[in-house]
């Protein structure tokens, strides 16, 4: 799929499918960066879990864990528990997220400042360092 | 550069990817961001509201309705039928096309 494309010199971010179909079918090294985005609930950490494992399988590049709605201690230790060794970025569970998606807005319009968001911008700059 | 953004359903990827490629943006990168849910609405998140991202999914559930010879390239699917968002994010909605089912 994103292995047939050419997008020169552009950032390319694919917002997959829930699930991890699309993951099965992406060819070897067709991403440089896979996010993997979990909550700290079971289930989506067993997504997440089988995500990481066909990425590495893949050499899909650079794993990245996005610990997404996290709480407390407990919440970023079961992420821990599952991901262990890998690089995990925690974006608190924040209401200014769910306060743009009632309005329709964007969360780095309405609420830039905002924990979650300043994390996720944070995540950006480390993919792509400035100068880089 | 080319990142997925991948996880089970309702997980943060959406917000995760607008975030992200809106702040990319930001810095003068060109910055392409493709929806390849079945329900798209990262042109919400992005800012680009609620009218452009439907009309962008009703193109791409047009496109797929068409026949597979006439599918679109990746250039076309970006440049004809993609919208620029806030700080330049071009998205574009991917069709079945361009993520096939296996078989
Ligand atoms: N850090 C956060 N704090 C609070 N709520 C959040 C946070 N991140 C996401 N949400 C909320 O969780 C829900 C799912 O987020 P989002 O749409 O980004 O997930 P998704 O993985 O793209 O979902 P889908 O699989 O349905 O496409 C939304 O209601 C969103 O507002
Ligand atoms: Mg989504």
């Amino acid at each position: 799929m994103l292995g047939s494309a050419d997008f020169g010199s552009a950032v390319v971010i694919a917002d997959l499918e829930a699930g991890i179909g699309t993951l099965t079918r992406l060819g070897d090294e067709d991403v440089d960066v896979v996010l993997v985005v979990v909550e700290p609930t079971p289930n989506s950490l067993e997504v997440g879990a089988r995500a990481a494992a066909l990425a590495r399988d893949k050499r899909a590049g650079r794993l990245i864990v996005v610990a997404s709605r996290v709480r407390d201690d407990s919440d970023l230790a079961s992420v821990r528990d599952v991901f262990g060794d890998a690089e995990i970025v925690v974006v608190p569970d924040d209401p200014a997220i769910t306060g743009a998606e009632r309005e329709g807005l964007a969360p780095l319009d309405v609420a830039p400042q905002a924990p979650a968001v300043r994390t996720l911008a944070e995540l950006a700059q480390r993919l792509v360092p400035d100068g880089g | 550069m080319r990142v997925a953004v991948v996880g089970k359903g309702g997980s943060g990827k959406t917000t995760t990817s607008a975030v992200i490629a809106r702040t990319l943006a930001r810095r003068g990168l060109r910055v392409v961001a493709l929806d390849c849910d079945t329900n798209p609405n990262l042109g919400i998140s992005l800012g680009l509201g609620d009218e452009e991202t439907e009309r962008l999914a009703a193109m791409r559930d047009e496109l797929d309705a068409g026949d597979a010879e006439h599918a679109p390239s990746w250039d076309e699917l970006i440049d004809r039928f993609g919208s620029d968002g806030p700080d330049g994010v071009r998205l574009a909605v991917v069709s079945r096309i361009q993520n096939p089912e296996p078989g």
